[in-house]
């Protein structure tokens, strides 16, 4: 029996995934749920398991694509089974077309079967044409089906492979880098951002964290500033519900949260993604230590799952080393506000007319005024500074 | 004083002046450099003389030739010195076009040698004076000229090139043609319509090296029934000046033999014109061949620096040379521009005419592993009759599932006009059933092309279908 595997659901509301990576080719004998393929949906990367065992008999979508979750990308069945799918047009009939022999290797768009137009077309729209499936007669490229990959694909691929070097080099966006650009620009163009900038002496928090620290490991934990961070800002939360919010436009209602859940952005080195620690305010500051530890540790190796982020509430971004005296963070839609931490610095400061040195840091809080207005933000700023600077009440359960 | 602009083009040929004006268009302030004159070799010493010569040739045959169909002349007499007079006027009409085109489209053109310096900057000199123009970008489209054999140096007057070949004053009685490709049979089959003793001497073992055997063939055929003399495997060795003009000596199939002609045209290819350029000093390189390295979007090796027509390379035409203008311009605007072309047709304007576009049968065979092949003849074809003009015929080859058309070689009347739509045809993919279900117009040529199309599918109307 040949199936015909198509992308499932792997998450609620995931509409699509992009092919990251095949693990099987055409040909293979694949087992029950031998991993096929790498898929990543918004943010998280899984591997999607063959549901039967049999031969791998065609693949129909290619590294890099994004395709529909219900769309077939695979056919298993036993050898010589026919299927009534076929990934590719025959490359036979039109490649090495033509050109009296002297003349060098024909351009590669020269070799889809498609019009002089809708060739044209499609390095309009920055696609490699070579890419696009076509659904005509023969595996024809139309131009309905260069414009409707253009509308799935946000990703731009090189217009034409230069053998010669040019003046640019074109990357393509995809993967955790596309979900970047894609959230960044959502939340900028629905939102209303202003930013709160404040200064906090957090002297008292270096001291404890330093006598916490071999607590901390004898539990098995290091401990950063973000848990305290965390801890604040939940507790904060808790007094200001409107911040631990979203709005739903279409009902023109303010969803207030009850959970807690805080997003914490992590650099992948292939751009940012924002795991969640989840009921934030049930934790103990070591567990809040341990789980961003997780969590960064399986951000920076891709093996997010979709559950660890999905449903945050607030997010942290957490600058600190990385430079920067202050910074504008963007809110994580649909959240309503960002907090943003910088680097300690000794500085001197004026303390009862004297001047004295201490550790200061900066926040940077964005909010979304929509829904917040300046002096909620303030007060709300002004309290986590507060919590900061005076860090016992962070603690009481420790482990 | 230094004048800045956004384009330099050097040199005025079917490339450069298309480029220019194309980029006049998307409104880069272009300078189009030239050292001769306006419309390159295809105007000047190309495409343009020779075709305005074969038409005269071809009308004097035909005049002559009337007797059967009851036109009788006696006396032709041509004025040879008229036909050229004629022949530059017609060039110097398409120049002036070319001149109002520039202008028109704020192209401004500089006369002079061109040479290019580090940070693109080109340097023009023209009798003494010098004037120096910074670029943004470059587009060189220096084209070719004739390779010169050393032991036939090119002189003028006895050992003549494909300019001066043209320039006769008079028909040479006795002309020797060395190289039996498109220039040489062209040519020399102009002034055998006009009344020359043609002798070819051709190192391959057809005429038309390159081109479908059978095509080939047919030509070669028509060559000797007009009285040619075609050594095919044969070179030429050297040659003494006589009274009466040159004494050459050849060699075929290992006879050596001494043979007198009054002029002797050496059509043995073309090399690129890159030398002088100052190409070497800003990192453009060539390949093994001299040609400047290009890719897809006519991008040299230095940034900013581009390269068209027959200096990136063959084929050797005046329309890949244009289309590659175009490119170049739209690529230097940031357009989406690239050479995708899928086939590039080219025409032989001998008689009977040749023209191709695509893969060969042989090319077909080896690259893809197989192919359908059918051919047309025109003695079959009610207009060729009409015209007496029936000798050749439409070989169209397709790829042996879908029956995709992959080539097409015309070797007959009009093939020239003929090929554009087998062009069209292959670049958009069609099929030889799309071509044989489109209504063609009767009695044309271009049925031609549709009952090979129709003998393809299986299915002729106007020829026995093969067992
Ligand atoms: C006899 C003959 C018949 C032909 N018939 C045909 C035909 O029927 N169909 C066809 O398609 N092709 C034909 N061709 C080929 C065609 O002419 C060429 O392919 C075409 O002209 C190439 O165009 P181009 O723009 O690359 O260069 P060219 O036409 O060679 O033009 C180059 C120009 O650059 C100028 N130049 C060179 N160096 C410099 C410099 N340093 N500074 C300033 N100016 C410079 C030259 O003076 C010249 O005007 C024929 C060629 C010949 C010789």
């Amino acid at each position: 029996m040949v199936l015909e595997f198509k992308l499932p659901d792997v998450g609620e509301g995931v509409a699509e995934g992009e092919i990251r990576r095949w693990f099987v080719k055409i040909g293979d004998q694949v087992s029950e749920n031998q991993p096929l393929v790498e898929v990543m949906t918004d943010k998280v990367t899984v591997e999607i398991p063959s549901p039967k065992s049999g031969t791998v008999l065609d693949i129909l979508a290619k590294e890099g694509q994004v395709v529909k979750v219900g769309t077939t990308i695979i056919i298993i069945g036993e050898k010589g089974e026919h299927t009534t799918l076929r990934s590719q047009p025959e490359p036979k009939s039109i490649e090495a077309s033509s050109i009296t022999p002297p003349v060098s290797a024909p351009a590669r768009a020269a070799s889809v079967l498609a019009t002089p137009a809708t060739r044209r077309l499609a390095r309009e729209l920055g696609i490699d044409i070579a890419q696009v499936r076509g659904t005509g007669d023969d595996g024809r490229v139309t131009e309905e089906d260069v414009r409707r990959h253009s509308s799935a694909t946000t990703a731009a691929t090189t217009p034409t492979a230069s053998p010669v070097k040019g003046v640019e080099e074109r990357v393509p966006l995809r993967g955790v880098r596309r979900r970047m650009a894609e959230s960044m620009a959502m939340s900028l163009r629905t939102t209303a951002q202003f930013t709160l900038i404040d200064e906090v002496d957090v002297s008292k928090l270096v001291a404890t964290r330093e006598t916490l620290k071999p607590l901390a490991e004898k539990n098995g934990v290091k401990i950063t500033y973000l848990p305290f961070v965390i801890k604040a800002v939940v507790k904060a939360l808790k007094e200001y519900p409107y911040l631990n919010a979203s709005l739903d436009d279409a009902k023109q209602e303010i969803v207030l949260k009850k959970d807690y859940n805080i997003g914490v952005a992590v650099d992948t080195g292939e751009g940012l993604v924002v795991p969640v620690i989840r009921d934030a305010d049930k934790k103990s500051l070591f567990d809040l230590a341990r789980n961003v530890e997780d969590l960064a540790q399986k951000a920076r190796s891709s093996r997010l799952e979709l559950d660890d982020i999905k449903g945050g509430t607030f997010s942290i971004t957490s600058l600190g080393a990385l430079g920067g005296l202050l910074a504008t963070p963007i809110i994580h839609y649909p959240e309503v506000a960002i907090l943003g931490v910088h680097r300690i610095d000794k500085k001197p400061v004026v303390r009862d007319g004297q001047i004295v040195v201490r550790d200061i840091a900066h926040i940077s809080l964005s909010f979304d005024h929509r829904i917040i207005d300046g002096a909620t933000a303030g007060r709300f700023t002004s309290r986590i500074k507060e919590m900061l600077e005076e860090p016992n009440q962070l603690i009481p359960e420790l482990v | 004083m230094v004048r800045r602009v956004d384009v330099v083009v050097i040199g005025a040929g079917p490339g450069g002046y298309v480029s220019a004006i194309r980029l006049g268009q998307l409104g880069k302030k272009t300078v189009l450099v030239e050292k001769q004159k306006l419309g390159g070799v295809c105007l000047n010493h190309g495409c343009i003389p020779s075709k305005a010569l074969i038409s005269a040739g071809r009308l004097a045959r035909k005049i002559k030739d009337g007797g059967e169909i009851g036109l009788e002349t006696t006396g032709l007499k041509i004025d040879f010195t008229k036909t050229q007079a004629w022949k530059s006027r017609v060039v110097n009409r398409l120049i002036s076009g070319i001149k109002l085109l520039c202008e028109r489209n704020g192209v401004d053109v500089v006369y002079g040698e061109a040479n290019v310096e580090a940070g693109k900057m080109v340097k023009v000199k023209n009798s003494g004076a010098t004037e120096e123009l910074q670029a943004d970008s470059i587009v060189v489209a220096t084209g070719s000229r004739p390779i010169e054999l050393r032991s036939f140096p090119f002189d003028g007057k006895l050992i003549l090139d494909s300019t001066s070949v043209l320039d006769l004053s008079e028909v040479p009685g006795r002309l020797l043609v060395i190289g039996g490709g498109i220039t040489g049979l062209e040519i020399g089959g102009m002034y055998q319509d006009l009344g020359a003793q043609l002798t070819v001497v051709e190192l391959m073992d057809q005429v038309l090296p390159g081109f479908d055997p059978e095509v080939a063939d047919v030509v070669y055929k028509s060559f000797l029934k007009r009285g040619a003399k075609i050594y095919l495997k044969a070179d030429a060795l050297g040659f003494e000046t006589s009274t009466s003009g040159v004494k050459a000596r050849l060699r075929s199939a290992d006879v050596e033999v001494a043979e007198e002609f009054d002029k002797v045209l050496v059509a043995v290819g073309r090399k690129p014109n890159t030398s002088g350029l100052g190409l070497e000093n800003i990192g453009v390189e060539l390949d093994q061949r001299g040609f400047i390295k290009v890719d897809e979007q006519m991008r040299t090796t230095a940034n900013g620096i581009y390269a068209i027509g027959d200096v990136a390379g063959p084929p050797f035409l005046a329309h890949k040379a244009s289309r590659e203008g175009i490119v170049a311009a739209e690529v230097i605007c940031d357009l989406p521009s690239a050479m995708d072309n899928r086939a590039m047709p080219s025409a032989v304007f001998t008689d009977p005419e040749v023209a191709t576009v695509g893969l060969t049968e042989e090319e077909a065979k080896r690259t893809l592993g197989g192919c359908v092949a059918e051919r047309f003849p025109f003695q079959a074809s009610g207009r060729a009759l009409t015209q007496r003009e029936s000798n050749g015929f439409v070989k169209m080859v397709a790829d042996a599932q879908r029956k995709r058309i992959l080539g097409v070689h015309i070797v007959g009347p009009d093939a020239s006009d003929l090929i554009s739509e087998a062009a069209l045809a292959i670049e958009m993919g069609a099929s030889a059933e799309d071509l044989a279900l489109t209504v063609h117009p009767h009695p044309t040529l271009p049925e031609a092309l549709m009952e090979a199309a129709e003998a393809i599918i299986g299915a002729p109307i106007h020829t026995l279908k093969r067992e």
